[in-house]
């Protein structure tokens, strides 16, 4: 049925960077860090399943009042390995995929719920879209800029998948996940005002230039429209019906 | 076209390569990205054919009232189609022949395919599940996705699947809606409540679990909602 889930399974860093494996993707991805001794792994807040008991834990406010505004916690909390190498095994909210990328002295965007984890090399800020490309993407009007040198993780619901862009590339905003800086982005509408309406497509984010995005194959708002009529009706005077 | 299918069976999407000037159709909704150069347009009926009727038709089969037909350019292009709910998907070819897809999991078919309503369907009123069934006929490939795993039943002489497991059958089988128990109190009481009953020869596709069940095991947990 399909050979991705079995390579996935445990893959081990050939990067400069910490050692780590992710397991269980793309539906259950839970990543493992080992830490080396004396050195600091910046953590989304409540993101941290299991630990070594000589890491040590310490909050800090990241990213700035921004990330109040993305409604994305606004801490990071940094894990410490005290006095030798210690394993910390993180597991974020959505059951999803999860993503690793080692920044040279690069620039990554992520979507503001994706940030999972990253090392101290690596400097997270927020960051205003505009208001054009922020409001009609109907998604968030601010981005999470990761740049620097390290390991930076990033999680999804559903899975994800890394798409070379050399040109023109069109995503359903809602489903763009992280993309490199290299790449130019517009908000857009995709055919006709026929297709802005009807093709349940709407509004897009055309990306154009030379990089990567990153995007998930699920919603988390679609996946809570379908819920709705699944919801009991109250009635006015009656307790409850269905 | 090629049609490679990824992180099946829980968070599936496809890829859909077009080769130059290829095109495909799909539900709309359906598509998460694309190449830049690939043209949309999208209409309330297959291309060239059919028209407002057809289109109600699939309306009321709980599938969008419209389509989007997608066009690579003079380069090949390439199609992620994704699903709302967490499930499978599956690619399938018809070579002339018939297939009846159950409204909803429909996601993607060539522009050969002729995307109708089937009055089988009627019957099925009675099963409680979804009323009526989408029919692709035809030659060429299709997509359709599952809620859960999916997986093909081979029927030869009679076979008894739940209404709301199935995702899509060859029209060469006969149907019939029947209890699953011996008496009907004894069918109401299980739970089970009407199944179909399959005859003949063909392959019936089932999905390893029912959505209406799952938002039924939620609704306790959720907020209600004003009338």
């Amino acid at each position: 049925m399909s050979e991705q889930q079995n390579q996935q399974q445990t893959a081990t860093a050939e990067q400069p960077g910490y050692a780590f494996k992710i397991e269980g993707r793309p539906d259950y991805s839970f990543l493992t860090v080992t830490i080396p001794a004396n050195e600091t792994l910046k953590v989304e807040a409540s993101a941290m399943a299991t630990m070594d008991t000589h890491i040590n834990m310490k909050t800090k406010m990241k990213g700035g009042l921004g990330r109040w505004v993305t409604g994305e916690s606004l801490f990071i909390n940094e894990f410490t390995a005290e006095g030798g190498p210690g394993e910390i095994g993180i597991a974020p909210g959505p059951p999803g995929d999860l993503s690793h990328v080692y920044l040279h002295n690069e620039v990554i965007f992520l979507q503001n719920s994706a940030y999972v984890a990253s090392t101290l090399g690596v400097e997270i800020e927020t960051k205003w879209q505009g208001l054009k490309k922020g409001f009609f993407s109907g998604e968030n009007l601010f981005l999470i800029r990761c740049s620097g040198d390290g390991d930076l993780w990033f999680n999804t619901y559903g899975a994800i998948i890394e798409i070379e862009v050399n040109g023109d590339y069109v995503v359903d905003t809602g489903h763009i996940v992280a993309f490199t800086e290299g790449l130019d982005y517009e908000v857009t509408m995709l055919g006709g005002y026929k297709s802005l309406f009807f093709s349940g497509e709407g509004v897009v984010c055309r990306f154009n230039g030379k990089g990567k995005v990153w995007i998930q194959t699920r919603l988390v708002d679609a996946m809570v429209s379908w819920v709705y009529p699944f919801r009991r009706v109250q009635k006015k005077n009656t307790t409850t019906s269905s | 076209m090629n049609i490679e299918i990824m992180h099946r069976p829980g968070n599936a999407a496809a890829k859909v390569t077009l080769e130059p000037s290829e095109q495909l159709t799909a539900e709309a909704g359906a598509m998460i990205a694309m190449s830049g150069d690939i043209g949309i347009t999208t209409t309330t009926h297959k291309k060239e054919s059919g028209g407002i009727l057809k289109a109600v038709k699939r309306m009321l089969a709980g599938e969008s009232m419209f389509l989007n037909h997608f066009n690579a350019s003079s380069q090949r292009g390439e199609i992620w189609l994704a699903t709302t709910l967490p499930g499978d998907m599956m690619e399938h070819t018809l070579d002339n022949e018939t297939l009846i897809v159950q409204g909803g999991s429909y996601v993607a078919s060539e522009p050969d395919i002729e995307i109708d309503l089937g009055w089988q369907g009627f019957k099925s009123v009675f099963s409680g599940e979804s009323i009526f069934w989408v029919r692709l006929v035809g030659t060429g490939k299709i997509i359709i996705n599952s809620f859960g795993a999916i997986y093909p039943i081979e029927v030869d002489g009679e076979y008894i699947v739940d209404t709301g497991h199935i995702v899509a059958f060859n029209d060469t089988l006969d149907f019939t809606i029947t209890k699953a128990g011996s008496s009907w109190i004894n069918s109401f009481l299980s739970g089970e409540g009407l199944v179909c009953k399959f005859q003949g020869r063909g392959t019936v596709w089932c999905q390893s679990h029912k959505s209406s069940s799952f938002g039924q095991t939620l609704t306790s947990t959720l907020k209600p909602r004003s009338a």
